[in-house]
């Protein structure tokens, strides 16, 4: 029995085990990924298209999956700029839909929503779509809001007064002001994707700008009509036919064409980098768009590898969003668009970050840029954008518009006819080399436009490393450049007051005329190596400042009568302008005794410096040259000095920050001066200062 | 007259005209033995899948001191598994061409792949595998809290009436864990151990408590074998799962409050308790969503933005949840008028609603508004995969996105002013200003 008991647990085991391996069987290896599948050609559905004696071109792509029809038009007029007049344009594509011959709007929203339709018309062409059944009320509306609008006086007012509004609210929201500042930055003041507006710009409008615009550019000969769904082709036809068959054609005005009055500036990237920023105090995040623009359209030859080469570095989950999302954890997302467009495209890419690590991030997003650059990409990162791309390709084709806007495009661009049928065969030969010299041509670490919308109080000192010049550009919400610190002038306060403070609390205008002569030495080091400064100075004007690294020497000085510079690189005299604004600048005791100078002061405001509030006071020579001083509020020290100098390359803001004041012979003298020119920093160290030693005139010579 | 007939005729003709014309969608759902629901659709249009998971847990199931864990924990998701390294399943799926997101409401956390078809079997096998033992370690859990803190200060703290969801709920709700939002708060999942984490997973993350929905290219036999192989043997889950019992009390006075933020136009939100979305009365209010905002002669868009020209924008839409939820009605003041112009407009538009029957010709335009959005609906593979999930999920019949046209049409214009009188009510509802922050004190 005993034995028969355990007989039946070991089948019983045993067919368990059976059991549970058979199902095990089924199962599959989890350590490994599944291999796809054979994959099945991606068909693109065929599109057919005519053209009206209006010259209006017609695309039908039929789909009768859903009982749905789709209706696009695209007026492809070249841009036009509004200017002072900035919105009229958009407005005159929503007064439109306001009113026709024989239909008032109450009438048209009416007609449109009873029969669970959507139409949305703009100056750039319509949408409508609606169940298959509504169509020929669809278009009937449709046609009449195209061809016979009637823009009514009281609806132009109210879209005027709804402009304002929206124009308010866009305001407070950081992305809308971001992309108004990137449009303003990268296109310039002329060109029409530039144009912002303004509530002046706005009241200014008036109803007959619209009108006119309509009659010039909305016009058949000019278009492009898409019908998309549950049609064939003779029904699209009849429809065609009938609805838009009578809108008249004209000529229309060109803005490319070569006529002296309607050329489109060319804008492109900047020559260094630069950086601008919009201040939102109460920003916990830093909008940034790090981009310019740049030349790119559909039909550029290599519009296919640059569109690769976008997507591994931040089309998608790709490197931008690998890097600063998952690996730094800076940002919710991080992406890059190259805009491919028929006049002028552009390249950015963007992450709103949080306010601590906004210059982190933009170090990122260089660090891609550059990388982008100059390392050839892995066969296996393009084969995974490559697949990705693929992929896409088939999944927007859920959208029937979709292939339409594909005809649409080939007419536009005059793309070759094959140019979608091609273009997964073409999207999988891209190389490696090919998405390097993309992004040779296409990605400019050295040419951005860096902008940010955020707090800055907290932000902005961060972002002056990042530009050339060592400043930042700053707009108000409006687009407008301002100067930050103008707003905050203090009353009751005197430049030439402030200067006595600071006399005064070196020493004394006393102590300072009891010194004739005077030696410093610093020391600094540049790149690895060490660079001492010696400055010599004597009673009234007298300079040399010798500059000595690896044994070589640069002298900068003057008798007071010429002077000049040299180097190893060669001897040079200062031209007068030069002369006397050295003097001041190099000479002893300037800030004492400006009378002498003819040096004209102004209090331009009040900025925080290394979290201290200083007055800011330039000074104009009467050469023309203007510095610009900070001196502390409380301790009335001068704490920073900016200059501005010109080179090839753009103007430079040189700037030196004074710290660590000690007393020499009863007067205080800043032991650390910190100097950034052109995105470098130096800390320039004072190791000895030494007055009235007697100095020979015979040492300010050359 | 002849004008009236001829109105009368199409009125009739589109009523006459039968709603088959919207193709059916056919679909098989089963069980796997661990309590997985299945359900395939098949569509061989374009060679292409969505492959849809839905769990059936969101922010109200979360632990009122651990708020936003359901919603950080769909970040989580996104880490590995046991087979597959850390941050691979964004680059996996793309190697294959597919495209990925997810997101987390109050009642569930939804995740999608759409795939080329002939890579069903990948989807599968990283579903799965997340399924079965997903990889929820520190490093993922540190990356993902920066990453959700920055979400959080993007769509919500950085943005103008960004909070509007959040005061709406939190004033709205005193007891139901729906008075907190999925986003949640970014002390609770910074103490949050990891434990806690791995806690939740194994809760909630587990078959009997999702729905595996598949649209698209696919072979229903063939689909059927995989989904064997891949998730059969992925244990059932035992532990106690927190579905919420509170029950909100019923509302006897208004609540009002002004929020002050970062704007320059003001906003008014009313927000009306309605019941769950599985109430009888769930097609009326629906219908009334269209009455009063959808397209340029609905109610209140006519009225505030047209007539008064009180508004830039004025809506509504329902928040109809797994329990009773809100039918929010919100309006974006004009420049230079106030939130009190655009609150006594909006009553004006209610209580229209309420005293007075809808014509024949607007309630027939609701009609046909319902109808073609319901066809709109069905275009894209992901959006009926989730219906499907949904319809299961929550209304036990996954064949609602068939048959959810007949619920509206057996809607009365009785019915929607009964609806409007029912839950429409000043003691039913919380009005919240939104106000310039200039303008405080």
């Amino acid at each position: 029995m005993l034995t028969n008991k355990f007989l039946k647990s070991v089948l019983f085991l045993f067919t368990l085990t059976v059991l549970v391996s058979s199902v095990m069987n089924a199962q599959v290896d989890r350590s490994k990924r599944p291999l796809p599948a054979e994959a099945k050609a991606v068909n693109i559905a065929e599109s057919k298209t005519f053209t009206l004696e209006n010259g209006l071109k017609v695309v039908v792509v039929e789909d009768h999956k859903l009982p749905l029809i789709s209706l696009s038009l695209s007026v492809d007029n070249d841009p036009v700029a509004e200017k002072e007049n900035a919105g009229y344009i958009d407005i005159t594509g929503k007064l439109l839909r306001t009113g026709t011959k024989n239909k008032s709007k109450v009438q048209i929203d009416k007609a449109i929503d009873f029969i669970g339709a959507s139409f949305n018309v703009s100056a750039s062409g319509f949408y409508a779509s609606s169940l298959k059944k509504h169509s020929s009320e669809l278009l009937s509306i449709v046609s009449e809001v195209i061809t016979e609008p009637s823009f009514p006086q009281e609806e132009f007012e109210n879209l005027k007064k709804q402009a304002i509004s929206n124009l308010a609210s866009s305001k407070d929201e950081p992305n809308a002001i971001a992309d108004k500042l990137s449009k303003k930055i990268f296109y310039g003041e002329n060109h029409p994707y530039a144009d912002i507006e303004s509530e002046q710009s706005i009241s200014s409008i008036n109803i007959d700008l619209c009108k006119e615009y309509y009659s010039k550019y909305y016009r058949p000969n000019i278009s492009y009509l898409s019908i998309v769904g549950d049609v064939t082709l003779s029904e699209a036809k009849e429809m065609a036919t009938k609805y838009f068959g009578k809108w008249k054609s004209a000529a229309v005005p060109s803005a490319v064409l070569p006529s002296p009055s309607a050329v489109l500036p060319s804008p492109s990237a900047p020559l260094v980098n630069k950086v601008a920023m919009v201040d939102r105090p109460n920003s916990v995040q830093s909008v940034l768009i790090v981009g310019y623009p740049v030349k790119i359209n559909l039909a550029s030859p290599d519009v296919l590898q640059a569109r690769v080469m976008n997507t591994i570095l931040g089309g998608g989950v790709f490197r931008l969003f690998e890097n600063l999302r998952e690996k730094h954890g800076y940002t919710y997302g991080a992406y890059s668009t190259l805009d491919n467009d028929k006049y002028i495209g552009s390249f950015s890419a963007s992450a709103d970050v949080r306010n601590e690590v906004t210059d982190s991030s933009i170090t990122q997003i260089i660090y891609e840029l550059k990388r982008i650059r100059n390392e050839k990409v892995s066969t296996e990162e393009l084969s995974k954008a490559i697949n990705y791309l693929t992929g896409a390709f088939a999944i927007q084709l859920e959208t029937p518009q979709t292939v339409a806007n594909f005809a649409t495009n080939i007419e536009k661009y005059g793309l070759a006819k094959d140019f979608y049928k091609t273009y997964l065969t073409r999207l999988s030969k891209v190389t490696p080399e090919e998405i390097q010299s993309a992004a040779k041509k296409y990605i400019l670490p050295e040419n951005l436009y860096i902008l940010c919308v955020g707090k800055q109080s907290e932000v902005a000192d961060k972002l002056k490393k990042f530009s050339i010049a060592g400043k930042v550009d700053y707009y108000d919400v409006d687009i407008k450049k301002i100067d930050p610190n103008a707003a905050v002038l203090p009353e009751g306060v005197d430049a030439k007051d402030i200067i006595n403070k600071y006399i005064a609390a070196i020493g004394g205008k006393e102590k300072l005329d009891g010194v004739k002569d005077r030696t410093m030495e610093a020391s600094m080091t540049m790149q690895g190596m060490d660079v001492t400064i010696t400055t010599y100075q004597k009673a009234p004007n007298k300079f040399m400042v010798k500059t000595s690294f690896q044994g070589m020497e640069q002298k900068v000085y003057s008798d007071g009568t010429k002077g000049g510079s040299s180097s190893p690189m060669g001897n040079k005299e200062f031209s007068e302008k030069d002369l006397n604004d050295s003097k001041f600048q190099y000479g002893m005791n300037s800030l004492s005794n400006l009378e002498a100078f003819n040096a004209k002061l102004k209090l331009e405001g009040v900025k925080n410096i290394s979290g201290k509030d200083a007055y800011k006071i330039s000074i104009t020579l009467p050469s023309g040259t203007v510095l610009t001083s900070y001196f502390d509020k409380e301790s009335h020290l001068k704490v920073r000095d900016e200059s501005e100098a010109e080179s090839p390359q753009g103007t430079f803001t040189q700037v030196v920050d004074y710290n660590d004041y000690r007393e020499v012979s009863g007067i205080m003298y800043p032991f650390l001066m910190k100097t950034s020119v052109a995105g470098m920093a130096f800390d320039v160290k004072v190791t000895k200062v030494e007055v009235n030693s007697g100095l020979a005139d015979s040492l300010f010579g050359e | 007259m002849r004008k009236l007939f001829l109105f009368t005729m199409m009125t009739l003709i589109l009523a006459s005209q039968s709603f088959s014309q919207s193709p059916k969608i056919e679909f098989t759902e089963y069980d796997l033995s661990n309590g997985l629901h299945v359900i395939l659709h098949q569509d061989n249009s374009l060679p292409i899948v969505a492959v849809t998971t839905t769990f059936h847990v969101g922010s109200k199931n979360e632990d009122p001191k651990r708020t936003g864990f359901a919603h950080f924990f769909e970040h989580l998701m996104f880490e590995g598994s046991d087979n597959i390294k850390r941050g691979e399943i964004d680059n996996i799926i793309q190697n294959a061409g597919g495209q990925l997101n997810a997101s987390t409401s109050f009642d569930e956390t939804k995740y999608y792949f759409i795939l080329p078809s002939n890579q069903l079997e990948l989807g599968l096998w990283i579903e799965s595998e997340r399924m079965l033992h997903a990889k929820v370690d520190s490093t993922g859990v540190e990356t993902q809290r920066s990453v959700v803190k920055e979400e959080r200060r993007q769509s919500i703290d950085n943005r103008p009436y960004g909070s509007m969801f959040e005061q709406v709920f939190s004033h709205s709700f005193s007891v139901h864990p729906y008075r907190w939002t999925p986003i949640g708060s970014f002390q609770y999942i910074d103490q949050a151990t990891i434990e806690e984490f791995r806690d939740f997973y194994h809760t909630y993350y587990v078959p009997n408590n999702a729905v595996l929905s598949i649209s698209g290219d696919i072979d229903i036999a063939k689909t059927k074998q995989l989904i064997d192989a891949y998730y059969s043997a992925i244990p059932k889950g035992t532990r106690p799962m927190l579905r919420p019992t509170e029950v909100e009390p019923v509302k006897t006075a208004e609540v009002r409050d002004s929020i002050f933020d970062n704007i320059q136009l003001p906003a008014v939100i009313q927000a009306y308790h309605i019941p769950a979305q599985t109430d009888k009365d769930y097609y009326a209010i629906a219908m009334l969503t269209n009455l009063l905002s959808e397209g340029q002669s609905s109610r209140l868009y006519k009225a505030l933005v047209d007539d008064k020209k009180v508004a830039v924008y004025s809506g509504s839409f329902p928040m109809t949840l797994e329990n009773p939820g809100l039918f929010i009605v919100y309006s974006v003041a004009a420049f230079g008028k106030s939130a009190a112009d655009n609150e006594t407009a909006m009553d004006v538009e209610i209580s229209k609603v309420q005293k007075e029957l809808i014509s024949d010709e607007e309630f027939q335009k609701l009609r046909n508004q319902v109808e073609s959005d319901i066809v709109k609906g069905k275009n894209k593979q992901v959006g009926i995969a989730y219906s499907l999930a949904e319809n299961y999920l929550f209304f036990g019949n996954t064949n609602l996105i068939n048959t959810e046209i007949e619920g509206y049409m057996a809607v009365t214009k009785e019915d929607l002013k009964h609806a409007a009188q029912q839950y429409f009510n000043k003691e039913n509802r919380t009005i919240l200003y939104y106000l310039p922050k200039a303008k405080k004190n």
